[in-house]
């Protein structure tokens, strides 16, 4: 009886959906601010990719409230999967599956890969202003790397919950400090600061690279302390 | 004034900080939050003095609007935003034993600060998803000790799930909005409403209004209430059901008042808020117990409160406000004394006599939920209905009798359990709990407010008139924001 | 009106019906897991939708090169929201598997339906008064080994 209300409801819903569809302005959309950025971007920034302008600039505080997200969600999952009666009663039954090492080549291509895995996501996140990428998608590939080393050897190789606590508490303060740093100047929060330096090199677009490098910090710790919680869980379960 | 971006910066800075400062010093993570929370009423102070009768807009990252990001401030917002900080600080974990737990709370206040203050719908979306996410983690992670450790983990992922389809469906309606727009800034998509007439923008409303309606406990997408609220402390639920809600509330007026001021969309609302109140009111009839009755009532109230913002303009603003400050009062003291009243209904025979105190109290406050004349809730049904008669259309009448319906309802469970509550204690009563604790002496409080509040009932209803007057106006608020149009039509 | 049978046509026709798939999948299946699935598919969509409203035909990626001073530009404005979406999903989902993780243990099973009303038992015991919908006494909550000794 549900299935079939639902059912209902979807197809009331897909009809809908299709007809509001046909009267958006598809590909042709006005672009009022989009147009304003593009303009001004480059005088007002100075980052040869537009959209870090935009994640970095023109909405800085969205960023940082997502940062704020994922904070929350890993001091979540965190709180949920720490709690002290949930791991004794796991630990109970973890005797019996005995967790060896992944295989030759898992092992061995992961030790090779590693300090690849490292050099790309730190030169996705310092290239974020003038490429394609950024601190998240570097600090992804970041915290993949780190939970690879523990996947493929779950007994050796452990990463210390302590510092990478440590290290989204810096990275997320690093963030706000430089945007009150531009509020005691008399400006407003996260005004891109230390001026434009030349247009589409490494040193350029002011306080935008320091800030994606926080960016990269946090995503980086935030998700592995996410993926590391995850799986420890599941080895326990 | 740029300063005042610190009322959600500060929370953020402290959230993150906590974690690291717990280690070194447990002590002086407890007591980051409050403190900032201090610090975040001292500024909103000094910004009420400073704002007058006006308002103010902070430009963050100093790009003008409509490219960047813009807090607004006026009476209506700093109000909100001393509310929260007052009930953060009411319920504050004192005897949390997780430092995490302190992080969360300030994370919740900093998103709620950002959602009265905002000015741009994207960031209202962030800010609503950080709340949203805060609450997910303090609802597990704050059983109360009655029930089994998980069930709290179970209400809330129940919570996640319809909770994040609204979500999902805000971010469906913002999508929609700007492919037909081009713009996120409020005061700029008020400047176009005429782009907005149509079909699809009426269905970005409904997808707005619906979304951000999972925590306004709107009639179709609340059934997360009462499990919720049966599994945390009832602190949490005083804050849940009378700060978060409104919160909700807010986002969706702003988008009704400022940019979708068309009569589908406050049919829309006036349908769902009557559906909202019978229902409501129908399931907490049958309820045998107090959390349940009162989340059910909650639901309800809501409901009212949507019917009275689908009074077109100011009005509708002012009494809509002054129904979420009652509301707040209400529901707040009566949840932060439920404890009192834990378990089954037949079994609190007799509670007047042992605790006369607490039994006034519960009677000052549901009289006023009832709307009995000397309590303020009764100017305010009454300020509402007559307005409702004053608009043309059935559909308004209807949302008269429907009041009028809900009110005998109402009236006729909370007498039921006032009739015991004074009945003659017999064997079967369970002794009443007399433990000391804070959070009844905050409802007592509340009761207090109400009842100074009695006396001053046409200062205070002036003073609410003349915020909803200034904040419901488009044209100052356009005015403030986009100071110079330069931008215009481009297209 | 406009066809659906150009390149962002076919592009929003899909993604609509990738969050309507997803919307589907939340409101009748009853297993957590494939509910998480169908929210992850339901958000998927909505990026889709948002990060297609800047899309501009014959639009070249925003990113100012040397070669392109004069080309059309995609709007950047959706992709930046796009990027905060996707990271806010991420973190929403991460926490909700870790829920589904500590519900499974308890409650031992997947089912939503059978959490329900075992969750309403539990909160009607707690209260103190008959569970609704059932005429019975309130079974003693069956405690999972190791919270028993909490």
């Amino acid at each position: 009886m549900t299935k079939y209300s639902a059912l209902l409801f979807i197809s009331g819903l897909v009809f809908l959906l299709m007809v509001i569809t046909g009267l958006l302005p598809m590909g042709h959309t006005p672009m009022l601010v989009g147009n304003a950025i593009l303009e001004g971007a480059k005088d007002q920034v100075g980052a040869a990719n537009v959209v870090t302008s935009v994640v970095l600039g023109y909405r800085g505080l969205d960023t940082l409230g997502e940062l704020s997200i994922l904070f929350a969600a890993a001091s979540v999952v965190g709180l949920v999967l720490t709690k002290s009666s949930f791991n004794k009663h796991a630990s109970n039954n973890d005797d019996k599956h005995d967790h060896h090492d992944s295989g030759f080549v898992a092992v061995n291509a992961i030790d090779l890969i590693f300090p690849l895995l490292l050099v790309v996501g730190m030169y996705i996140i310092t290239h974020g202003h003038l490429t394609p990428g950024g601190g998240f998608q570097g600090g992804v590939v970041l915290a993949v790397a780190f939970s690879m080393l523990v996947i493929v050897r779950p007994r050796r190789v452990s990463i210390n919950h302590g510092m990478v606590s440590i290290i989204e508490s810096f990275a997320g303060v690093s963030f706000i400090v430089i945007g009150v740093v531009a509020l005691f100047k008399g400006q407003s929060f996260l005004q891109p600061l230390l001026g434009h330096g030349e247009f589409a090199s490494l040193w350029s677009a002011g306080t935008l690279p320091l800030l994606y490098l926080a960016v990269g910090l946090k995503v980086g710790a935030e998700l592995a302390g996410l993926l590391l919680a995850l799986n420890t869980d599941e080895v326990a379960s | 004034m740029n300063s005042l971006v610190l009322l959600v910066v500060l929370p953020l800075f402290a959230a993150f900080i906590i974690p690291v400062v717990a280690k070194f010093s447990p002590k002086l993570s407890l007591f980051t939050g409050p403190v900032v929370l201090c610090i975040n009423l001292l500024l909103i102070m000094s910004a009420w003095i400073k704002v007058g009768s006006g308002s103010e807009a902070i430009f963050l990252g100093g790009f003008l609007p409509p490219v960047g990001i813009v807090f607004y401030i006026d009476h209506f917002s700093l109000l909100f935003s001393g509310l929260i900080a007052g009930m953060v600080l009411i319920v504050w974990p004192w005897d949390a034993k997780e430092s995490r737990l302190y992080s969360l709370y300030m994370l919740l206040s900093a998103a709620s600060f950002g959602l009265v203050l905002s000015a741009d719908l994207f960031n209202l979306y962030v800010f609503y998803e950080l709340l949203a996410v805060a609450t997910y983690g303090i609802i597990a992670a704050s059983p109360i000790s009655k029930v089994p450790n998980s069930s709290a983990t179970a209400a809330s992922l129940r919570y996640l799930f319809i909770s994040s389809a609204g979500s999902v469906m805000l971010l469906l309606g913002i999508a929609i909005i700007y492919t037909l727009t081009g713009t996120l800034n409020i005061a700029h998509l008020a400047t176009m409403t005429t782009s907005l007439d149509g079909f699809a923008g009426l269905s970005a409303f409904a997808l707005i209004a619906i979304g951000a309606g999972v925590k306004a406990e709107m009639f179709p997408v609340n059934s997360w209430v009462a499990e919720v609220y049966g599994t945390i402390p009832r602190q949490l639920s005083a804050l849940l059901a009378g700060l978060v809600s409104k919160l909700a509330v807010i986002l969706i007026i702003r988008m009704l008042l400022m940019v979708f001021q068309q009569q589908a969309a406050f049919d829309l609302l006036l349908v769902v808020g009557m559906l909202g109140v019978i229902s409501g009111e129908m399931v907490a009839w049958r309820a045998k117990d107090m959390i349940r009755m009162l989340s059910f009532s909650s639901i309800a109230q809501l409901g009212l409160i949507f019917i009275a913002f689908s009074i077109a303009g100011s009005k509708g603003l002012w009494i809509g406000m002054a129904l979420m400050l009652h509301h707040l009062l209400v529901k707040g003291g009566l949840f932060l004394m439920a404890d009192r009243f834990a378990g089954h209904m037949g079994k609190l025979k007799g509670l007047a006599k042992h605790s006369p105190m607490a039994a006034a109290v519960f009677l000052v406050f549901v009289l006023s939920l009832l709307g009995v004349p000397p309590f303020p809730g009764f100017w305010i049904k009454l300020l509402l209905i007559l307005n409702l008669a004053e608009q043309g259309g059935g559909l308004y009448h209807v949302a008269i009798a429907t009041i009028l319906l809900a009110t005998v309802i109402e009236t006729a469970y909370i007498f039921k359990f006032v009739r015991i509550l004074y009945q003659k204690a017999d064997a079967d009563s369970t002794p009443i709990n007399k433990n000391y604790s804070s959070s009844y002496t905050f409802a007592k409080l509340f009761a207090l407010i109400l009842l100074v509040s009695m006396l001053f009932v046409s200062p205070i209803s002036n003073h609410l008139k003349d915020i909803a007057n200034h904040s419901a106006s488009p044209h100052i608020y356009i005015n403030k924001i986009l100071p110079t149009k330069q931008l215009g039509d481009r297209s | 009106m406009n066809s659906f049978f150009t390149i962002e046509g076919i592009l929003y026709f899909g993604a609509i019906s990738l969050s309507i798939i997803g919307l589907f999948g939340l409101l009748v299946s009853k297993n957590l897991f494939r509910m998480l699935l169908s929210l992850v598919l339901f958000e998927a969509g909505a990026n889709l939708v948002l990060v297609l409203s800047g899309f501009i035909r014959n639009g070249i990626a925003p990113i100012f090169l040397d070669g392109n001073s004069g080309a059309v530009m995609n709007d950047p404005v959706p992709q930046a929201l796009v990027l905060t979406a996707i990271v806010i999903g991420v973190g929403v989902q991460a926490l909700a598997l870790s829920l589904i993780f500590r519900v499974k243990k308890h409650y031992g099973s997947m089912d939503m339906r059978t959490i329900r009303s075992k969750l309403e038992r539990e909160i009607a015991t707690q209260a103190g008064v008959t569970p609704p919908g059932s005429n019975e006494a309130p079974a003693p909550v069956k405690l999972v080994k190791g919270e028993a000794h909490e």
